[in-house]
């Protein structure tokens, strides 16, 4: 670890524990999401643009699925909860118009990268390779970051609102999904 | 997983030794001492060796036979066998290397106060057995199949400090009866999810 470390902290394989569980349940949630605007926006010419999200966020998945098998890691147990809370969430912007899911898109991703960032700022050179994983992956969903703005995600209605309140919602369950 | 247990050759050289007295001494802090003397070391250390105590003295043992049991699993030729054919050999393998240990298995489910470090032993070693079998879930599935392999395995364990037979005959037909039975649950399992695919095909992709 780049930081000190204090008597009675975690020890550094349970903090690397934690987050390969929180970046797989968010990668789940991901897929989730873009399930659920498929759902309602597959017939429409965003929905190419959202399939190629959700293959990137399959890559990301299976890559970290692979890491709880090798590395014994203990999956969350919340994965039936954002089984359905993922796909609602992508389904119930995508009603809300295309702009509006571009908008969840967005918040989604803008929260994932902060997450992203304060890991790999966490991990030291004994975790060289699964700091540069999460940083390939980081500049991916920042590619869909960008995908969704340039889909006119800020002329969604109530964009500020949405945004804000899908972020509270991701920062939620990042606490959750690292701990259970 | 449960956070894993401490290992250290001093806290390994500490419980083999303790382990000659825990059929007379039980799993106590004496028993330990007790083995500490022998090895000539400082029986003071007992403590500083197991903070947890008696019960950090019984997850240990759990855990040490964990990874006996991982290493032996690697001559058994598991990936030529069907999933709940290695399950069946890898707990036939852990009751053989429980087999000297038979009296401390008995004294460590003994009393109910242990309850919690047993549930976290053998929740560590359902985890043990599912890796060597190379099981690679990462989803929900990961939490069912360790929750029946608890089941199955702790049935197991307790029909078999009850079997004086020469062999383990006995509990290994008993584990085939139990693993019979929970195949019951996949085959189930998977007819509940072709009705489903029959009804609403999107739901099979």
């Amino acid at each position: 670890m780049t930081q000190q470390r204090l008597p009675g902290d975690r020890s550094p394989a349970a903090d690397v524990a934690r987050m390969i569980r929180v970046d797989h349940a968010g990668e789940y949630g991901a897929k989730r999401i873009y399930q659920g605007q498929l759902a309602v926006l597959g017939r429409t010419d965003k929905a190419e643009t959202i399939r190629h999200m959700q293959a990137q966020e399959q890559v990301h998945l299976d890559s970290f699925a692979a890491m709880i098998a090798r590395r014994r890691v203990r999956p969350t147990a919340l994965l039936p909860l954002w089984h359905i809370a993922g796909f609602a969430l992508g389904a119930a912007t995508a009603a809300l118009g295309s702009r509006a899911a571009m908008a969840c898109t967005v918040a989604v991703e803008e929260a994932i990268d902060e997450h992203y960032r304060a890991q790999t700022a966490r991990l030291g050179e004994e975790e060289a390779a699964l700091r540069d994983t999460i940083e390939t992956f980081r500049a991916e969903e920042l590619e869909h970051r960008d995908i969704g703005l340039a889909n006119e995600a800020e002329l969604a209605p109530a964009y500020r609102l949405l945004s804000a309140a899908i972020k509270a919602g991701c920062r939620i369950a990042i606490a959750a999904s690292e701990r259970v | 997983m449960i956070a894993a247990v401490e290992r250290s050759p001093e806290r390994d050289a500490a419980l083999a030794a303790a382990l000659a007295h825990v059929p007379f001494d039980g799993w106590t802090m004496a028993a330990l001492r007790h083995g500490l003397r022998d090895l000539d070391a400082e029986p003071l250390d007992a403590e500083l060796l197991f903070p947890g105590g008696a019960a950090g003295l019984i997850e240990a043992f759990a855990d040490r036979i964990d990874r006996e049991m991982e290493a032996a699993a690697a001559a058994l030729d598991l990936p030529a066998l069907r999933v709940p054919a290695r399950v069946r050999a890898l707990v036939a393998l852990r009751l053989r290397l429980l087999a000297p240990h038979k009296e401390a298995v008995r004294r460590a489910l003994a009393l109910p106060g242990r309850a919690p470090a047993a549930t976290r032993a053998l929740a560590r070693t359902v985890d043990a057995i599912w890796h060597a079998a190379g099981d690679a879930s990462a989803d929900f599935s990961w939490y069912t199949k360790r929750a029946i392999l608890a089941g199955v395995y702790g049935a197991t364990l307790l029909f078999w400090l009850n079997d004086h037979g020469e062999d383990d005959a006995a509990t290994l037909a008993f584990l085939d009866r139990r693993l019979a039975g929970v195949a019951g649950i996949g085959r189930l399992r998977r007819r509940c999810g072709e009705m489903l695919a029959r009804v609403r095909p999107a739901a099979a992709a």
